[in-house]
């Protein structure tokens, strides 16, 4: 897991990618220190981190496409896979890398607080919960692009749909507040997301007992809580994707709170998708 | 050491191989030979683990490649048919980076990796970036790499492919000196390069085995009746005496001979005689007999490329 994880966060630096990420994250981040802090003579740095969040919309793809497709490409992949490690290692050494070098650029910004603290006040607690915040949902973002790159073996395609993946994240604030909130379309969407679970379960563990028990299971789950608890569903679309949504959880963190729901949430968002890229490249072999 | 039980693998419709069953013993060279698109990259990769089998198993050791997925590959080190190179490293931090994924013993790393640096020899290049090297070095990194970690087994696929004729013969005996203490199971669509390095064969083709055994085996498999060629300071009348031989089923004077190669006073014939017989020493005493000198004296023998174009071609017949 080491060596591909020191490999890779190294590649960032043999090759233009690492230099690009860091050097449009800083800029962007600077050019909105100056504007917003700087030039209004304002120490509310919380804001800026708030609002270049729109930064990991076209960075994180830059630095997500090629991780696992690159690999793929050049039949490197080959190496890894007929090595003793673990996909697990190879996956988490290659999220880690980049979550690192992600890492590394955020302590580059620390400056900037460091600024206004020389020449005015910052509020320490909630600077550093908007850093752990904001490194969590990027990391989130990392892993999303980490999966889409073990689907292609294409950077471009890799960067496009991961691309198209994150501003799905992100206009998932704006969908919540506009979709119908009634109980019938409550229970339609639940058996759904019910289908869609017992879907993954399926092409996880292929066994059709399993699948049946599992889709039965999340049917007795629906129906029961439609005879007990019928509110339930009113609004559950709503609250449902505003649950999931990666940037509703960042909110907590701006207001200065450590959240330890929206941590574990983040946590489990990534395994979740690094999961998935195991499972993916995993597949490959058996198709 | 490496048992392949059954191996089928499909993509789709696509039958890729189909009941692939053989064995390779500790210390064989075995050569993996068919024509191209016969299945031979795929079958190298579900022995490596690379890919799964649709059907069968495999065994290294004694051990299931996908059971014991850690333990087994260790064992091996394994060449693909386009060598595995990180582009944006330099030969010695690649062939570092290949020790510790191997997870090989860190203690004597640098000892372990210049040895491998000496045998394949490319310790004028150690310091250069692999995408500035030629395809020959960049082949010999591949077989460094495979060497990492000093594995019992080696796969190679197409370890020569796409070098040149120097090259090709430097790597063969590379590979025959390398699997003086290993086993090694290589991959190709040459004949003489297999013939060159491995002391068995296994034939492949459109995704089944359709011969296996060494050169010599093969070539007496196919063999039906021997040929022999002479040249006699004779006229014809000695053909009539040949056919007395026990054993000689037929003689045909060769007429077809380049200018250069006639002789006067001399006849050029083919004796055909019965499967397993030597009439070479009763050939000889009857020309001594007669007083007719025999200037030349030639066994007809089977290359390997004729057994396997009668295996191969045999196959293409089968199925039309």
């Amino acid at each position: 897991m080491l060596a591909v994880f020191k490999r890779e966060l190294k590649s960032y630096f043999t090759t233009p990618i690492g230099y690009i990420f860091m050097g449009v994250f800083l800029f962007i981040s600077g050019i909105f220190f100056s504007l917003m802090n700087l030039l209004q003579n304002d120490g509310n740095y919380v804001n800026v981190l708030n609002t270049i969040v729109f930064i990991f919309l076209f960075l994180v793809p830059i630095l997500t496409m090629r991780t696992l497709s690159e690999e793929k490409k050049n039949k490197t992949e080959q190496l890894l896979l007929t090595s003793p490690l673990r996909i697990w290692d190879i996956v988490f050494g290659k999220f880690l890398a980049s979550s690192v070098l992600f890492l590394i650029t955020l302590i580059v910004t620390l400056i900037y607080p460091l600024i206004i603290k020389f020449n005015g006040y910052v509020a320490p607690t909630e600077v550093l919960c908007t850093y752990v915040g904001f490194f969590l949902m990027g990391c989130s973002f990392i892993a999303v692009g980490t999966f889409i790159s073990s689907l292609t073996e294409n950077q471009i395609s890799s960067a496009i749909a991961t691309f198209g993946a994150l501003l799905i994240l992100w206009i998932m604030e704006w969908i919540t507040q506009n979709v119908q909130s009634g109980v019938k379309s409550g229970v339609i969407f639940a058996l759904i997301l019910t289908a869609l679970i017992v879907l993954i379960i399926n092409s996880t563990v292929k066994n059709p007992y399993f699948t049946g028990i599992a889709g039965a299971i999340g049917l007795i789950i629906v129906f029961s809580v439609y005879f007990i608890k019928k509110s339930f569903f009113e609004g559950f679309i709503a609250n449902f994707l505003g649950w999931m949504s990666v940037l509703t959880r960042f909110d907590s963190f701006s207001g200065g709170v450590l959240d330890i729901s929206s941590v574990v949430y983040y946590i489990s968002f990534i395994f979740v998708f690094l999961f998935l890229t195991v499972k993916s490249i995993d597949k490959k072999r058996w198709s | 050491m490496i048992k392949a039980l059954n191996l089928t693998k499909t993509y789709g419709n696509h039958v890729a191989i189909k009941d692939v069953n053989f064995q390779i013993d500790k210390g064989e060279i075995v050569g993996f030979l068919g024509p191209n698109g016969a299945g031979k990259t795929t079958t190298l990769n579900i022995i490596t683990g690379y890919l799964s089998p649709s059907q069968g198993s495999v065994e290294i050791d004694g051990l299931d490649i996908i059971e014991n997925s850690s333990a087994v590959k260790k064992k091996i080190g394994y060449l693909p048919d386009v060598p595995p190179l990180y582009m944006d490293m330099t030969v010695g931090e690649y062939l570092e980076f290949v020790y510790n994924i191997k997870k090989a013993d860190p203690s004597v790393k640098e000892r372990a990796i210049n040895e491998i640096i000496e045998t394949v020899k490319i310790s004028d290049v150690k310091n250069r970036l692999i995408k500035n090297l030629s395809k020959g070095y960049r082949q010999r990194v591949g077989i460094a790499q495979a060497l990492v970690g000093n594995p019992e087994i080696l796969i190679l696929d197409e370890p020569t492919s796409g070098l040149d004729p120097v090259q090709i013969i430097e790597i063969r005996n590379l590979i025959k000196s390398i699997g003086e203490n290993r086993t090694v199971f290589l991959s190709s669509h040459i004949l003489s390069e297999i013939e060159a390095v491995c002391n068995r064969i296994i034939i492949i083709n459109k995704g089944e085995i359709v011969a296996s055994g060494t050169p010599k085996e093969l070539r007496s498999r196919i063999e039906g009746n021997r040929k022999l060629q002479l040249k006699i300071k004779s006229d014809k009348s000695i053909i009539d005496d040949i056919l007395k031989i026990s054993g000689v089923k037929n003689v045909s004077i060769i007429d077809n001979l380049k200018p250069e190669e006639i002789e006067p006073d001399t006849i050029d014939i083919t004796i055909e005689s019965e499967k397993g017989k030597d009439i070479r020493e009763d050939v000889f005493m009857l020309a001594a007999q007669k007083r007719r000198p025999i200037l030349m004296m030639a066994e007809q023998k089977f290359d390997l490329e004729d057994i396997f174009i009668q295996v191969t071609g045999k196959e293409e017949n089968k199925r039309n």
